[in-house]
């Protein structure tokens, strides 16, 4: 009598779903999503929290907070609680824009990467390639031809993205592809198309999860960093990292200014991060 | 009887945590010892005010110096006096004095003026400075691959007669009435490497300092001249030229002691060093830095002179100067500063912040609601100016698209005539007399300005006020108040308010001052100890 041993069985939706909730719920997961959400929220709701038109200049500049100005006034004079408020949505309508994009690029050329071996060098070097420019020069590059603006920070996120996603489904498709199931679906007949999607990416997308949350602070920094230099969205729509290079000048005489967008940018980051290592903790317990 | 209880002996980790916050409070006080030490160093400097020779003097400044613009009035001036030298500087009266020229004497006609040279002046070569020199210097401004704003002029010098090496007349096709701003402008080259210069390699002159090394978009150095006409000149050793864009980095330079000096403190950056008593603030009330609005009258909407009024009353002049210039300016509806002769309050206030006017003028041309492009420089500091000018003008129905520029750039097509339809600088050439202003400045200029703007009246009236051989007279000023006419009228530029330039010196250094180009003049800068 011979006994066969089955490969393991693919991990399904349920299951990936509780692991990444409980993962969630761990302290990192409910503080990250805390810092998230409280930020999230505020700048979405920005319009209902405040009636302020957060371009609204007036001769009152580097005011002090009050209960008309909750965080003071920058040097122009403009409300800084409803900058703050439109600046984080801003932010999280940028992100949310360019995390997907270039998810979606990175992954594409992933599964370019596994259908040949010239497939997988050209899109290896073309990673290495996008990785050789440091976020801010690549930023540089994009704004030197189509201008500050909000598409050049949406595009440089996602070219910024492409290849950590690309290289985590990558890697996670060259482990998965050697697994006893992907080997039994391919002696059952199984086209290499079909392998792959519907076998072999589904179980390499976990670390896709981490990393959007990753990306996804990384987003908030790209943008703070490029409204920083003046490389970001135009004037004078706020964004918090706008506002952070406005105060900087301030920092000795009128620290408060600085105070708001500092909060908010880095409960963004901090957030994500959180959210990040629980989920990954999660998915490698 | 009761035991006596010990108190727990410390853990190694709580041991551990004193000691790295008992060391992190000593680096603290160590810190502050040392920024005590400095600033009572400062004090005794002050106090004691001992000049000495030597030291490396270091500026800071915002632009990088443009080689291809030595012969023109540039956002960096700085090189122009360290390395050459001009024929006559003006004192605080716009009076001249000797410089390579110890004498001159102006043709009763006003159409030449005849110059004693100094006779013992070396350029850096080693070459002897002579007449020569200064047919070159002239003809060298006449050239316009050099896009000198003072080629007008220049260009009026029809003729060089020279008596020996050391004497020399010129005579113009007509007197005008700035000849003296020409001299305090042009710089006297050497022929040999001019196009050298121009390129940056090599900048030979007859200057206190010899170029040293360039290093484009970070600094310029300069070492002492020992052959210098001016005895026991420089005190210094040398000077560094840094070059640090952001505003914040180069307050930051100052306050660390990096470098000792700056023209390029921000208006409100400047504000919070009033207190600090590191530095040493002087304006210069000349008027160098005149802040403007620039329409090109060819573009659609603006060629209507009611829109370019309605532009003028709608800005808030006097929220411009307290947010952009720190309060470090005054308003003002002409270019002239107080100092000019073609300064009048009634001029300066001429256009108020008057929103209602201003709709009612674009009512009148028959717009609701237009949308502009407006370039702007894209430091922090003209990106706040831009932002401050945008909103003023969209509360009376002007929505303006702004466009950062680098300032390079913006150079280049201010002087290109390719300016969009509204941009923002400031201007010079104001500080000086009033006609070198309309004949000069690519803003103003009659004959060809970035605006696009012409008209007979104008041109002719500032060709009456330049082809004068004086410049106070009554009948001088009646002509000079027909241009501030005209420009109030027209608004091809719209002039906001008047900044002169604004050094801020660490205490240790004296005796540093600029001409009224803004070139920076060393000669007797030192160090303290």
């Amino acid at each position: 009598m011979t006994s066969t041993t089955l490969p393991p069985e693919p991990r399904t939706d349920r299951t990936d779903r509780n692991r990444y909730l409980s993962a969630l719920r761990s302290w990192r997961g409910l503080t990250g999503l805390a810092l998230v959400g409280a930020a999230a929220l505020a700048g979405l709701l920005a319009p209902l929290l405040t009636g302020t038109d957060p371009n609204a200049q007036s001769a009152l500049a580097l005011a002090g907070p009050s209960a008309e100005h909750p965080f003071g006034t920058d040097d122009l004079g403009r409300d800084l609680f409803s900058r703050v408020l439109h600046g984080i949505g801003t932010d999280l309508a940028l992100i949310v824009t360019a995390v997907p994009v270039g998810a979606l690029l990175g992954c594409s050329a992933a599964l370019l990467a596994a259908t040949s071996r010239w497939a997988d060098l050209a899109v290896q070097r073309a990673f290495d390639l996008l990785l050789a420019f440091p976020g801010l020069i690549l930023a540089l590059a994009v704004t030197a031809v189509l201008g500050p603006g909000r598409w050049p920070v949406v595009i440089v996120i996602a070219l910024a993205e492409v290849p950590g996603f690309g290289r985590q489904l990558r890697a996670g498709i060259l482990v998965q592809r050697e697994r006893e199931y992907a080997l039994a679906a391919r002696v059952g007949g199984a086209s290499r198309a079909r392998v792959l999607l519907r076998h072999v990416v589904p179980n390499a997308v976990d670390p896709l999860i981490v990393q959007t949350a990753v990306a996804l602070s990384l987003g908030v920094f790209i943008e703070g960093a490029m409204s920083f230099l003046g490389l970001g969205v135009r004037p004078p729509e706020p964004t918090l990292g706008s506002i952070l290079s406005q105060s900087v000048a301030y920092l000795a005489t009128d620290p408060t200014f600085a105070a708001a967008p500092l909060a908010a940018t880095t409960a963004l980051v901090l957030g994500f991060t959180l959210i990040a290592e629980a989920l990954n903790r999660g998915i490698r317990r | 009887m009761t035991a006596l209880i010990r108190p727990p002996a410390p853990s190694r980790r709580a041991l551990l945590r004193a000691g790295l916050a008992g060391a992190g409070l000593l680096t603290l006080a160590a810190c502050r010892s040392a920024v005590d030490e400095v600033a009572n160093t400062s004090a005794t400097a002050e106090s004691s005010d001992t000049p000495r020779k030597g030291g490396v003097l270091s500026v800071a400044t915002g632009v990088d110096f443009t080689p291809s613009l030595l012969f023109a009035q540039s956002a960096n001036t700085l090189v122009q006096r360290l390395v050459f030298n001009t024929l006559t500087r003006y004192d605080d009266r716009l009076r001249p004095q000797p410089e390579l020229a110890t004498a001159w004497e102006v043709a009763p006609d006003g159409t030449g003026v005849t110059l004693k040279l100094r006779e013992d002046v070396l350029f850096h070569s080693g070459r002897r400075f002579t007449a020569d020199d200064v047919v070159f210097a002239v003809k060298n401004l006449q050239n316009p691959a050099r896009s000198a704003q003072l080629r007008s002029t220049a260009a009026a010098v029809t003729d060089f007669r020279k008596n020996g090496d050391f004497e020399l007349t010129l005579l113009f096709a007509h007197p005008v009435s700035n000849l003296f701003d020409l001299f305090e402008f042009m710089i006297v080259p050497d022929s040999d490497s001019v196009e050298d210069a121009v390129a940056g390699t090599r900048l030979i002159g007859t200057g206190p300092f010899t170029f040293t090394d360039r290093k484009p978009g970070s600094s310029l150095t300069f070492t002492r001249n020992d052959r210098y006409w001016n005895p026991g000149r420089p005190y210094l050793d040398g000077v560094e030229i840094r070059i640090v864009p952001q505003a914040e980095s180069l307050l930051s330079s100052l306050r660390t002691g990096q470098t000792h000096l700056s023209y390029n403190v921000r208006g409100k950056d400047v504000a919070t060093l009033r207190s600090d008593p590191q530095f040493r603030i002087k304006q210069y009330d000349t008027g160098a830095g005149a802040y403007y609005i620039g329409v090109n009258v060819t573009a659609e909407h603006v060629g209507d002179k009611r829109v370019r009024q309605a532009i003028a009353w709608a800005v808030d002049r006097e929220r411009f100067v307290q947010q952009a210039l720190g309060g470090y300016g005054s308003v003002s509806s002409v270019p002239w500063p107080k100092s000019s002769p073609a300064f009048t309050e009634a001029g300066a206030g001429h256009y108020r912040h008057d929103p209602e006017k201003a709709r009612a003028l674009l009512k009148e041309a028959g717009l609701d609601r237009i949308t502009l492009p407006f370039a702007h420089s894209n430091d922090p500091g003209a990106t706040a100016t831009a932002q401050i000018l945008q909103y003023d003008l969209q509360q009376v129905g002007i929505d303006t698209v702004l466009q950062p520029t680098d300032s390079p750039t913006m150079q280049k097509q201010l002087i290109s005539q390719s300016m969009p339809a509204l941009w923002t600088l400031s201007h010079g050439f104001a500080q000086l007399h009033p006609a070198t202003l309309a004949v000069s400045a690519y803003p103003f200029n009659e004959a060809r300005n970035s605006s696009h703007f012409t008209s007979p009246a104008y041109t002719d009236v500032v060709q009456r006020a330049w082809n004068r051989g004086d410049s106070d007279s009554p009948e001088a000023k009646a002509l000079y108040q027909q241009i501030t006419d005209v420009l109030l009228d027209e608004e091809f530029v719209i002039d906001l308010a008047i900044a002169g330039l604004v050094e801020v010196a660490g205490r240790k250094v004296q005796g540093a001052t600029l001409n009224k180009f803004g070139y920076l003049n060393l000669d007797d800068a030192r160090l303290t100890a």
